[in-house]
């Protein structure tokens, strides 16, 4: 127990002294990455605890993100009051996604969100408008950002979002492992391993099944609104298919550990990139090659993680 | 001791003062779409990169060599701005330079001017990026404006075919392809209400535009003007062949290039117009040309795999030839400020890879490096310039 709590603490203060030697360019690409592990603790509640796999989170990123950049940009919100309200849309679009889920288990479900993702993308594309249609919405300049130019608090910008991330993802993070250990986390867990036992024991399955849709896309919502504020831009393609994907391999990769499988999932979503240009020096200027070795590092990376994390849960056994 | 501070802080004034500015190296930065859809133009970046190695190979500009980096945003305003924010905050550019795509360069427009970088002859020719320098004034395009675009290919149909043209347009529904219909309309003036006959749009990241074209065909009109990009130009010629139907083509420019105009069923190509202002080392009139010369010897030298009749790579060389010029006239310590002064008094009559008569001149108030132009026909599998060389001033 000691060495958990401090373990915890040794996390809390790198991530608080981490930008100092960080060029600005990497603090804002790790605040997104706090970004995504919101999203991938609201995918943890959903498809670890209650067993619906969702392939459409990066729908309810967007939900989040042009919530945040419509209120920012055409009614003059602050953007830190946009967070709970990305929160609370989200959420609610969620509670509706999760009510005919609960006729869908397994692949249909997976299938029936991954429909969701490829779906949204060209909801704002119709509504140009309201959302800027293809060009998206620039919130760059906007004077309801915090904290831009000359910083606020004696940060610079960049340390300013990475500083609001991470409170925001270690709040969330609180009240995730709170609900999770509370009644509706155990109630959770008992539908997903066995929807008659938990029915029989008085526990409302459709409640806790739609509930679980909403906590994790009202996670989803806020990670998008967070995205949208650290890049200060929104567009269609910002929320593209692919990102649904890797949030759930981010989501499989946390699994196995907690928070910490989550940090590796949002690392591994940020930093992909640069570890197929870096580590295996392919030239990512080409299509095929990078696609290529994207693919073959995830899949090396779900066969090696397991024996990882499972000799690291013997080696740390009493 | 206060001597050593003096120096110190006398060598950080002289020699690091400036972004991206060395002793011996300048460093510019762009985004393009090196994979993806619209991966046909990243030969302006190649072609730039190639024409500053070139340059580079001579003893550089005023003794620096310039460093170009280029990333990859697939042709994705959401990535530009990520692939921008490295270059300014982490890579230290002195300046943007030739940022492709018009959605890109107004998603990273507000960012770069709050910065204070210069973002030079972006390859676009939205209008804005020339005409809105009181609020953006570290911006700057570099393409012929597409809305005067329009207005030429409006004339021409006045000009040849007033009475009986009847107009439909396809278009790409976002800044690039409304700011051409845009130009197109008001070209017609008082006739665009009745030559024109129907316009349909079709989304940038969709997939196919059978249906557009189907609907443009069943309204009944003579002529169409295409105002798209990459493989959208070739599918509205491929799905117009497919269908039967041989409207009188107008093709804007960058969707024109030789390479992608003989991908198209010729009988359907064949007649097609367009504008240029770079040299097409296609065209059989430049055949033996100086400039066409030079950028072949070019292309075989710094761009592996390249093809020497690609007119992306010599437009992107005719950009590095202008940028080139602008560093020379920032002087030995060149500034940012110094730059975007050099590009807004800009008077080069001898870029080897612009078509002969088109002029890049600038001046504080009118920022339109490219404002004249030549109409092309398509004729036998290649271009032909036809009729002088005609203003394209907004």
């Amino acid at each position: 127990m000691r060495l958990k709590v401090g373990l915890v603490l040794a996390a809390f203060a790198v991530l608080a002294l981490l930008p100092i030697p960080l060029s600005e360019f990497r603090t804002v690409q790790l605040a997104t990455v706090g970004a995504y592990v919101i999203a991938i603790l609201g995918l943890d509640v959903l498809a670890g605890h209650s067993g619906q796999i969702s392939l459409g989170h990066g729908a309810f990123m967007a939900v989040g993100g042009y919530t945040t950049a419509i209120l920012m940009a055409q009614h003059g919100v602050r953007d830190v009051w946009t967070i709970p309200i990305a929160g609370v849309v989200a959420g609610a679009i969620g509670l509706l996604a999760g009510l005919p889920a609960l006729r869908l288990t397994g692949f249909y479900l997976a299938l029936a969100t991954f429909g969701i993702a490829v779906a949204l993308p060209t909801i704002p594309k119709k509504f140009d408008k309201l959302t800027g249609g293809s060009t998206g919405i620039t919130l760059f300049g906007s004077k309801h950002q915090t904290g831009h130019g000359a910083g606020i608090w004696g940060l610079t910008n960049n340390e300013w979002l990475y500083a609001l991330t991470w409170t925001i993802a270690g709040f969330l993070f609180l009240v995730a492992w709170w609900l999770l250990g509370s009644r509706f986390g155990r109630s959770l867990r008992a539908v997903r391993d066995s929807e008659l036992a938990a029915t029989a024991s008085g526990v409302n399955r459709a409640k806790y099944k739609v509930l679980a849709f909403g906590v994790s896309a009202a996670y989803a919502g806020v990670a998008g609104a967070l995205y949208a504020i650290n890049i200060a831009y929104v567009s269609p393609d910002t929320f593209p298919v692919q990102l649904s994907l890797y949030l759930l391999v981010g989501a499989v990769v946390g699994f196995f550990g907690s928070i910490w499988g989550a940090v590796l999932g949002a690392l591994l979503i940020q930093f992909l990139p640069d570890i197929v240009r870096v580590v295996l020096h392919v030239d990512t200027k080409q299509a095929g090659p990078t696609t290529f070795f994207y693919g073959a590092v995830l899949v090396g990376l779900m066969l090696v993680l397991p024996l990882v994390l499972r000799a690291a849960r013997v080696l740390s056994r009493p | 001791m206060k001597l050593l501070i003096a120096l110190a802080v006398g060598a950080l004034t002289l020699g690091g003062s400036t972004p991206g500015v060395s002793s011996s190296t300048i460093t510019l930065g762009s985004s393009g779409p090196l994979t993806g859809e619209a991966a046909a133009a990243a030969g302006v970046l190649k072609g730039a990169d190639a024409y500053f190695k070139y340059v580079n190979a001579r003893g550089g500009v005023n003794g620096r060599k310039i460093d170009f980096k280029f990333l990859d945003d697939a042709y994705d305003p959401a990535r530009t701005v990520q692939n921008v924010r490295q270059l300014i905050q982490q890579d230290n550019v002195f300046a943007l330079f030739s940022v492709v795509g018009t959605n890109g360069n107004l998603a990273v427009r507000d960012f770069a001017n709050a910065a204070g970088v210069p973002t030079v002859f972006s390859a676009s020719g939205a209008t804005t990026f020339g005409r809105d320098y009181a609020k953006y004034p570290w911006t700057i395009g570099y393409l012929p404006p597409y809305a005067e675009e329009g207005k030429l290919y409006a004339k021409h149909i006045l000009v040849t075919n007033a009475k009986k043209a009847k107009v439909a347009v396809l278009y790409q529904s976002d800044d690039y392809g409304k700011d051409l219909l845009a130009g197109f309309r008001r070209g017609l003036g008082a006739k665009a209400r009745t030559t024109i006959v129907q316009t349909v749009g079709y989304d940038p990241t969709s997939s196919d535009i059978q249906s557009q074209v189907a609907q443009l065909k069943a309204s009944g009109a003579n002529t169409l003007c295409v105002f798209a990009f990459g493989k959208f130009a070739i599918q509205a010629f491929v799905y117009a062949n497919k269908l039967g139907w041989k409207p009188q083509i107008y093709v804007n420019d960058v969707a024109s290039a030789s390479s992608i105009m003989v991908l198209d069923p010729q009988s359907t190509a064949e007649g097609a117009i367009s504008i240029l202002w770079g040299k097409d080392p296609a065209t059989p009139k430049f055949k033996g040309d100086a400039g066409v010369v030079l950028a072949t010897k070019i292309v075989k030298k710094y761009v592996p795999g390249g093809s020497a009749s690609d007119g992306f790579l010599v437009a992107g060389m005719a950009e590095a030839f202008s940028m080139v010029d602008a560093l020379k006239a920032s002087g030995k310590n060149p500034t940012r400020k110094g730059l975007m002064n050099a590009v807004t008094h800009m008077n080069e009559a001898n870029n080897p890879f612009l078509v002969p008569g088109v002029k890049v001149h600038t001046t504080p108030t009118s920022r339109f490096p490219i404002s004249s132009v030549q109409l092309q026909r398509w004729h036998k599998g290649h271009w032909e310039p036809f009729g002088g060389v005609v203003s394209a001033k907004p």
